[in-house]
């Protein structure tokens, strides 16, 4: 899957207390979950964010990002739509706990200064942040290892059929085979 | 160790935790939901094991979108009722109502235990004194295929509760003063934990409201003790009920509460009475008070979403659903009705709504350019005659 600790992108910012439904409004969450990213922040103030978004653009937030619902389709609305990382001076906890077990990068930095269109290198373990055109930087709190680890994994769900096919149920994973890829 | 921590260390097996321990949980009962155990199911599968780790202890509710009200809702439906079919897994798929309400009337929320839910309001079984932890439903599959999750100890905010509500205030503006007091992400990632004399006299309904509400503030955990004092915490915030006056979380955050007489006044266009917050039989007799022999105001639509199955039947039974007809209420299926904004009473743009749900975020029951106040039902029925945001004079 080729996860890096190290990305650039395109930098989106948004304000304080952006919660779970201007992530990805109520009426969306039942879609197929293939059709997720063509509503990413359609609830936000950047309602047509996903025509907007490239692969790889970074989010760049205040404090309480991803308040509210334990609605995972949050998350994975955001990678698919291409946002390879979402930074923020903080996140509600399911938000951020979903994020890393589908294998989205999240990390606490305070951005204040960046803006839109901003093109930022960011190191997921030592917190750096550098913006390209000029140099600017700012440290943020790296990304823990136990994150890491998940998301080098590939998301929780990778890590788990290690533990569980690994250790204990070696004999038990073929029977679910066929569920594997999909 | 404070209550919450002496349940974690029982339930991982430890003889003591502090906070900032990572420790793994050993899950009584884990529940999700039809928008979010589809996708569950979907990485459930990716793990490639048999079965789950106890079908026993695992609940599936259709809530949130029932009756379907799109096929593709009606396809979460159906992938739900299979995996259930395969492991022997109870799923709920007949409308019998909100999650959060079916699992206390079933009986399932003992003190102490630990219930795992993909659903963010998890924490009203604190309500029991049950620990509640919500997580998404990749977490969720994990915890599906080992009955465990990892969990870091928080520290505990202690809030004391002394007196008795005033008459026009209930459960709701409790859960408001709390808001009040911490803002939408004071509490993040803290355990709350409420106690006090005052707990003596809320009902069972008004506590599951107050911790309902607990994630709002951005807690881990939500939990009523029946102690009268506790140390071991952080802090200690003391409300007292008595002084408490009706209040109303304010466009668009359920963090901007004021008091009810300041916003008084405010024109409105349709009133939700229902939801995991405030549908149980007692919010029903709360509106069913101030709506008796009265009318809703012209122009405004009053739509009320019992909790449960149960709930309709009960207040069939004391001829409350009657009072709420007569007074020109229609009554949706139980479920979650119009709260998250999936259907059964959206707003459009221009929308005033006052409703007794959780949150008031933009779009959050429709457009964007929809406006949502959150208050008791009291606050809200009598909102709904007078066609404006008034308090409740309930003798």
């Amino acid at each position: 899957m080729g996860f890096s600790t190290v990305i650039r992108g395109r930098v989106w910012v948004f304000a304080d207390d952006v919660d779970t439904d201007q992530i990805l409004p109520g009426h969306s969450m039942s879609k197929p979950p293939e059709e997720l990213g063509k509503y990413a922040m359609s609830g936000s103030a950047i309602p047509d964010f996903p025509t907007k978004v490239k692969c790889g653009d970074i989010i760049v937030a205040g404090f309480n990002f991803g308040m509210g619902s334990s609605r995972e389709q949050a998350p994975v609305a955001l990678k698919q739509c291409g946002v390879a990382l979402v930074i923020a001076k903080s996140f509600a906890r399911i938000f951020r706990r979903n994020a890393i077990n589908i294998g989205l990068p999240v990390m606490v930095a305070d951005t204040t200064g960046l803006q839109n269109g901003d093109e930022i290198e960011v190191n997921l373990r030592t917190g750096s942040i550098r913006r390209l055109s000029d140099d600017w930087c700012v440290t943020g709190i790296p990304v823990s290892a136990v994150a890491l680890e998940t998301l080098e994994a590939g998301g929780l769900i990778e890590k788990v059929k290690r533990q569980v096919c690994g250790n204990e149920g070696r004999g038990l994973c073929s029977a679910g085979k066929d569920h594997k890829d999909h | 160790m404070n209550e919450i921590e002496f349940y974690l260390a029982k339930s991982s097996k430890v003889d003591r935790v502090a906070p900032g321990d990572e420790i793994s949980l050993s899950v009584d009962l884990v529940m999700a939901h039809d928008v979010t155990a589809p996708m569950a199911i979907r990485e459930f599968y990716k793990i490639g094991i048999p079965s789950v780790f106890d079908h026993r202890k695992v609940l599936l509710v259709i809530d949130h979108c029932y009756p379907a009200p799109t096929v593709d809702a009606r396809t979460n439906h159906r992938t739900m009722q299979e995996f259930g079919r395969r492991y022997g897994i109870t799923v709920l798929s007949n409308g019998e109502g909100v999650c959060h309400q079916v699992l206390s009337e079933m009986g399932k929320l003992e003190r102490g235990s630990i219930l795992v839910g993909a659903d963010s309001h998890t924490c009203t079984a604190g309500g029991y004194g049950a620990i509640g932890i919500p997580v998404g439903s990749t977490e969720l599959a994990a915890v599906l295929a080992t009955g465990k999750i990892d969990f870091e100890v928080p520290h505990t905010v202690g809030v004391c509760l002394k007196g008795n509500l005033p008459l026009n205030c209930s459960g709701k503006d409790v859960a408001l003063s709390l808001l009040k007091e911490f803002g939408v992400r004071g509490l993040t990632d803290k355990a709350v934990l409420i106690f006090g004399e005052g707990v003596r006299g809320l009902t069972i309904g008004q506590r599951m409201t107050i911790c309902n509400m607990t994630i709002e503030t951005g807690a881990a955990i939500g939990y009523v003790s029946e102690s009268l004092d506790m140390d071991d915490v952080d802090q200690i915030v003391t409300i007292d009920l008595n002084r408490l006056s009706p209040l109303v979380a304010c466009p668009s955050s359920p963090g901007n509460v004021r008091p009810v007489s300041e916003v008084a006044g405010v024109p409105i266009s349709q009133v939700v009475i229902g939801s995991c917050t405030n549908g149980r039989l007692e919010d029903i007799k709360e509106a069913a008070r101030v709506l008796d022999g009265r009318k809703v105001a012209p122009y405004v639509n009053l739509v009320v979403v019992p909790a449960s199955r149960r709930v309709v039947a009960d207040a069939e039974r004391e001829g409350l659903l009657a009072v709420l007809r007569e007074a020109g209420a229609v009554i949706t299926n139980p479920g979650c009705g119009p709260c998250f904004g999936a259907h059964q009473g959206l707003a459009a743009d221009g929308d005033v709504v006052i409703s007794t749900t959780n949150r008031n975020f933009p779009g959050r029951m429709g457009s964007r350019k929809a406006e949502i106040y959150l208050a008791s039902p009291a606050t809200a029925a009598a909102s709904a005659v007078a066609g404006r945001l008034v308090e409740a004079e309930l003798r």
